[in-house]
């Protein structure tokens, strides 16, 4: 499986801890799978959350007007690269 | 769980909206009410699901095995409501009776400026609250709705009022629930309807008529994200030009504990339930989840 980048695991720790996803281990999340639905299979209040701790931790607000939230949510690897651009902190 | 409802094929078809809306705007809500007699016997005769959730709900709301003319009744009780919900949409309501009860309760939130979830169901028609609250009083309040599944009938009430449609938050991608929270943060109050499983989200079982039924646990959730109280609605339609607006708080606030999570969000949906299946009781033809709710039909 392919290894994450240091960010995305970061990211990764956040989400399994966030989401209190007890039974996955960070590094064991797939960078370009679906975070939503098939794959990881999170719903849209995990989307909610997600948003908030991303918030609180990286310092910039995820809007619901964005266009690109489907493209955002859709990976590890995506999210991290938003985070990465958008970060405040 | 049942997801059928999604499944269900529309019924009804965009003609005869069309046709229910002409008549509705044009002719009269007598000659529309006439109509609803055929309209529900040509239901009641090419819907054998449809008739089958009818049953299998009134059987346990009654205590009893319902004959032809209750299921008849409850599908024409669902017609009736979606005739109505030309008139309220237009803002046509002073033929009506609507009679709230807790009125003062969403007075009081409305003066606080905090937004809220309004928590509602399938029973009866929340039509009636979009109606009052946002004609009549211009409450900020905004809908929670899948648009999805019957498009026919979304793009018939969206044509009758594009600015209700403005207020519609439709469910769908993984930002639904962030548009919610946001619209909460602005003061909005944000109506959710708490009584239908979605495929793939959360849910918690709870009592509600003598069965342990699964309840999406998301609207709660939703309320302790957005650290708000919990309204719960219920417009039930009460024959001839009647309606009833109930209003009650279900919490001020919904506090949820890491570990104990799931424990606590039962405690909360299990009141809902409560809430919920004592209106069942008083307005069983209200119920318009006509469908193998308790997904029994293995």
């Amino acid at each position: 499986m392919e290894a994450l980048s240091p960010f995305e695991l970061e990211v990764a720790r956040l989400l399994v801890e966030t989401l209190h996803l007890e039974d996955i281990q960070p590094e064991d999340i797939a960078p370009e799978e679906p975070l939503f639905g098939e794959g990881l299979g999170l719903d849209s209040i995990d989307a909610l959350e997600l948003a908030l701790a991303i918030s609180k931790t990286y310092g910039f607000q995820l809007r619901s007007e964005d266009k690109e939230n489907r493209r955002i949510f859709a990976s590890l690897r995506a999210l991290s690269e938003h985070i990465a651009q958008q970060r405040t902190r | 769980m049942s997801q059928q409802w999604v499944r269900l094929p529309e019924r009804g078809n965009p003609l005869m909206l069309w046709l229910i809306r002409w008549i509705a705007l044009y002719v009269g809500r007598p000659v529309g009410r006439a109509l609803l007699y055929p309209i529900t016997l040509y239901f009641l005769l090419t819907a054998p699901a449809a008739r089958r959730g009818s049953r299998r709900f009134l059987r346990r709301a009654l205590g009893r095995e319902p004959g032809w003319r209750e299921v008849f009744r409850h599908i024409h009780c669902f017609a009736a409501t979606i005739l109505d919900r030309v008139y309220f949409l237009t803002g046509r309501l002073r033929p009506f009776k609507i009679e709230v009860f807790g009125d003062q309760l969403i007075v009081e939130q409305a003066a606080t400026g905090q937004g809220c979830i309004l928590l509602g169901s399938h029973l009866g028609s929340f039509e009636v609250l979009r109606a009052i609250g946002m004609n009549l009083r211009h409450f900020p309040i905004k809908i929670l709705m899948n648009t999805g599944h019957n498009r026919d009938i979304t793009g018939f009430l969206n044509a009758l009022n594009p600015a209700l449609a403005q207020a519609i938050i439709p469910i769908g991608g993984p930002d639904t629930l962030l548009r919610v929270q946001e619209s909460v943060a602005q003061g909005c109050m944000v109506g959710v309807l708490g009584d239908r499983v979605v495929a793939g989200e959360k849910t918690v079982r709870v009592r509600f008529f003598d069965r342990e039924t699964a309840f999406p646990a998301g609207p709660l959730l939703l309320a302790a994200l957005a650290n708000c109280p919990v309204i719960l609605f219920f417009g039930l339609y009460r024959g001839g030009r009647r309606y009833e607006i109930h209003f009650e708080r279900l919490a001020e606030q919904i506090v949820l504990d890491r570990y104990r999570r799931q424990e606590q969000l039962t405690v909360w949906i299990q009141r809902y339930a409560d809430r919920l299946e004592h209106y069942a009781h008083l307005a069983p033809y209200n119920w318009f989840n006509f469908y193998d709710y308790w997904g029994e039909e293995a």
